[in-house]
């Protein structure tokens, strides 16, 4: 069975594992035991002792939190029940002047901001961008994922949460 | 009639009897226990290679055979090997699309009694390009012959070209200004277009008179026929080797072992749930020549995604919620939608080979009736259908890698493919010949970036896995136009930790010809047709196009004065401005005007990909190497990534580390500073949502979702708290 060392999904996460052992990870068949190595690092990297049950973004973990099971960003900042969107519990800017597009797009063809806007999901509490949105305004903001967590360790992980 | 069925059964109940037994075990034809494989799993696995190596062999050998830049340069092509009931076994490289819309034409073939008439015989040719019957749009002609051994009907063979001119409205293969079926060409209907292995006359000739370029349709027709022969006679000589009864039994075991493995894969590598995504495309055609006035001419599509990925694996993808079906030639089929769904997942997940309609019998596609995915009216045009797939199809690409990321496989994690903006031609050619032609170096945009590295630049589309932008001397071969510049596109990758795949522009003189119609599709306006994820932008994809008529191009280069190669980095006066003088004209949406002559000049951008993860994070030293090699520039580094550049001894830009920390540092309080609550942004949207208060097509957009989709009625009432219908005047 295929099986990487801790430090080598940490620098394939990190993104600075070289180029052709990455590549040689992306062609061979897929190691089984990737899923907790991978929590294993995640977990190292945050600076907090609340167990990642599930990542769902570049910094933002499912965490057992207590009796809880919450959203939370790598800095510490908690959104909430992890079932409800966290989008909900975020900060947001909203780009809809040409003027505002402007900073994100100096030389392109612009979207009439009539018809789309850019919103950008940020953590209260250290700044970090979680999620953006290109959506025509009056779009419900959209709840990107709802985990079967359970299940997820129940039937395919086969450990209990 | 067929001189003896592979069963007692007739062919059109032993595939009714397949589906039954499908249904009733949850197996590819009742196949419970993969008896070959285990007995013999070495022969097994050989046998699937040899046919996979038949398949690439054959389209290959085609290719040759092609007198099309689409399928010689850029490999518009792909072969598969089917069941006597069309499922797909195995597949060639290429255009993987197709092996399911093929496996939907032989099946409406038999289901349609082709055995009592027009028979279904050894050496039969039938061809179709009929999306309602099996295909995505009318430029994909696909041919499929029998496969016969013992007197029996034992297979398929099949194989798709893309052709370059289909001769609808306007010139090409995607016709753009298709707004019904009657106005998109060429259509062939599930005919039998040869027999004894030779094409008939009378259908070379139908085509010989209502093509703008006849020889790249029917030298490809000859090159498809060759690969099915080709691959028959290699599955007829294989079938004399293992013995007929192991033919049909271990067919079946493939596509049984294809679907086990898929649902095996989902499983391996992705976290049960519902993930929801969306896109948009906006259409604008209002006062542009050509257009019957049908319908609105300008549309907003919404394209909104529920993939739920059940326990046991399944993959189900919902569309509710979207627009529908329309007087444009956006629309597509639901085997467009298939074509749709399984060559992205011969991209994301079924990387090791073993790929066959067993995977795509391992999802669920959910079309709502009505809707540009499943239109209730078959005299719709899908010709551009790629126009809605391409970004349907992004946004499935990310909600897989959603689940990738949550897995911890992050190496496949993949912002996804973007729209194709295409150019097509006709008019009198370089040699003063009649003429019509797609260009495909399409066939090479920016990619979404990865989870753990850029996207790639100008090398990859997401209905071709083996994309190519074909060389600049074979298309300057087959249109009356020079390049002048083909140029990446700074900035024209989504921004983010890692950016999306840059796009290039080209630049083109028109050359030697006085009569040159240009026509683009497939190219959003006014709004982004694409996303990033977990914190990444979308590229900015809504793109106009610029051109110069009766240009002073000649006299400048007499002078050796230097010319316009691209459009530049200044988006209020472009290049072409300031170098050029004539008729400037900038045009938004599709590019449809009178014919250009000798000495026009004309510009085309393609799409970069969409970004992944905070821009703040974006690795310095890297950025630098991308304002050096003009993927990003010095200001995007510093507006943007907040990254700081200095230059070296020789001018090259590197990287300040602790001025970008500084400069990172505000930057993030400037964000925390101009950001509010979303709870607070919510209450002051409603107010405005409560009155409609929105551009007369987003409105036309809410409204139209609103009557096709309970779900999408539910959800936006309970978002905002007001009465969706009540809010946008539906009954």
């Amino acid at each position: 069975m295929t099986s990487y060392s801790k430090e080598v999904i940490a620098d394939l996460v990190g993104g600075t594992l070289p180029w052709p052992q990455t590549r040689r990870i992306m062609s061979a068949y897929k190691d089984d035991d990737r899923f907790f190595k991978y929590v294993a690092v995640l977990q190292d990297r945050v600076g907090w002792k609340d167990p990642i049950l599930l990542p769902v973004g570049d910094h933002l973990f499912i965490c057992q939190s207590g009796e809880e099971r919450v959203t939370k960003c790598e800095c510490g900042h908690c959104f909430g029940d992890y079932r409800k969107n966290w989008k909900l519990k975020a900060a947001i800017i909203v780009r809809d002047t040409e003027e505002s597009l402007r900073e994100i797009y100096p030389n392109s063809d612009l979207p009439d901001p009539e018809w789309m806007e850019i919103r950008e999901f940020i953590c209260p509490q250290c700044g970090t961008l979680h999620e953006v949105e290109a959506a025509a305004p009056g779009y419900p903001i959209v709840h990107d994922f709802e985990p079967d967590l359970e299940g997820f360790y129940r039937d395919w992980l086969g450990k209990p949460l | 009639m067929l001189d003896k069925p592979a069963s007692a059964l007739r062919i059109r109940e032993r595939l009714i009897e397949s589906e039954r037994l499908m249904e009733e075990t949850g197996c590819y034809d009742g196949i419970t226990e993969l008896e070959l494989r285990n007995q013999d799993p070495l022969k097994f696995e050989t046998l699937h290679t040899k046919l996979r190596a038949y398949c690439v062999s054959a389209r290959e050998m085609a290719r040759r055979i092609s007198a099309s830049p689409g399928v010689r340069e850029v490999g518009e092509m792909v072969v598969a090997i089917y069941t006597p009931e069309g499922d797909a076994i195995a597949l060639s490289n290429g255009i993987m699309v197709h092996v399911h819309t093929m496996s939907r034409f032989i099946k409406w073939m038999i289901r349609n009694g082709y055995e009592e008439n027009p028979q279904i015989r050894d050496g039969d040719i039938f061809a179709n390009n009929d999306a309602f019957i099996g295909t995505v749009q009318v430029p994909d002609v696909m041919d499929v012959v029998p496969i016969f051994h013992s007197g029996r009907l034992v297979g398929w063979a099949g194989a798709v070209c893309h052709e370059l001119e289909a001769g609808g409205i306007t010139p090409g293969g995607d016709v753009a200004l298709a707004q019904e079926r009657f106005t998109e060409g060429l259509f062939v209907c599930a005919e039998k277009v040869g027999e004894n292995d030779e094409i008939r006359r009378d259908y070379v000739i139908r085509c010989e008179r209502n093509l703008r370029m006849p020889i790249y349709w029917v030298l490809d027709e000859k090159a498809k026929v060759a690969s099915c022969i080709d691959m028959r006679e290699s599955v007829k000589a294989l079938i004399d080797e293992i013995g007929l009864d192991y033919w049909m039994q271990v067919s079946k075991e493939f596509i049984e072992e294809g679907r086990r493995a898929q649902l095996a894969r989902t499983r391996q590598l992705t976290v049960p749930g519902i993930y929801r995504g969306h896109t948009f495309y906006g259409h604008v055609t209002a006062g542009k020549p050509g257009y019957q006035p049908l319908g609105d001419p300008d549309w907003l599509y919404n394209m909104p995604i529920e993939m739920e990925i059940t326990s046991d694996g399944k993959i189900i993808m919902d569309f509710e919620g979207t627009q529908p079906w329309g007087y444009h030639s956006m629309n597509c089929t639901p085997a467009g939608m298939d074509g749709g769904m399984f060559v992205t997942l011969t991209q994301h997940m079924n990387f090791e080979g073993l790929v066959n309609d067993g995977a795509w019998m391992a999802t669920e596609l959910k079309l709502p009736h009505g809707t540009w995915t499943n239109p209730d009216n078959e005299m719709v045009a899908t010709a551009t259908s790629w126009a809605l797939l391409l970004p349907a199809y992004g946004v499935f690409q990310r909600l897989l890698s959603r689940s990738f990321i949550a897995r911890g496989f992050v190496e496949e994690a993949f912002v996804g493919q973007v729209n194709s903006p295409m150019i097509e031609m006709g008019g009198t050619s370089q040699y003063g010949t009649l003429f019509g032609m797609a260009h495909f170096e399409c066939a090479a945009a920016g990619s979404g970036a990865l989870a753990i590295k850029d996207g790639l630049d100008t090398a990859y589309v997401g209905w071709n896995p083996e994309s190519d932008m074909g060389n600049i001397e074979i298309w300057e071969q087959n249109m009356p136009m020079l390049y002048i510049g083909r140029s990446i596109v700074p900035n024209s990758g989504g921004a983010g930790k890692y950016r999306g795949g840059c796009s290039f522009l080209s630049t083109w003189l028109v050359s030697k010809t006085d009569h040159l119609r240009l026509v683009t599709s497939e190219h959003s306006s006014r709004v982004f047709d694409n996303g990033g994820l977990c914190g990444g932008y979308p590229a900015p994809t809504c793109q106009k196009h610029r051109a110069v008529r009766d240009t002073n191009i000649f006299e400048l280069a007499k002078k050796g004065a230097p010319l316009a190669h691209h459009t530049g980095t200044n988006p209020y006066r472009s290049e072409l401005e300031v170098r050029l003088e004539g008729r400037h004209v900038t045009m938004e949406g599709p590019y449809i005007t009178a014919p250009h002559k000798t000495g026009d000049v004309f510009t085309h951008s393609y799409n970069g990909g969409g970004g992944y993860g905070d821009v703040l994070e974006r690795d310095p030293v890297k950025t630098a190497w991308d304002v050096e090699n003009g993927f990003l520039t010095k200001e995007a580094a510093e507006g943007i990534f907040g990254i700081m550049l200095d230059e070296d001894a020789e001018g090259f830009p590197v990287a300040n580390l602790e001025a970008t920390k500084r400069h990172r540092a505000d930057m993030r309080a400037q964000r925390l500073a101009r950001a509010r609550p979303v709870s607070e942004w919510v209450a002051k949207e409603r107010e405005r949502v409560k009155v409609a208060d929105f551009a007369p097509e987003v409105k036309k957009m809410y409204a139209s979702a609103i009557k096709l989709s309970a779900r999408f009625t539910r959800d936006f009432s309970i978002f905002w708290d007001v009465d969706a219908k009540s809010t946008f005047g539906v009954e």
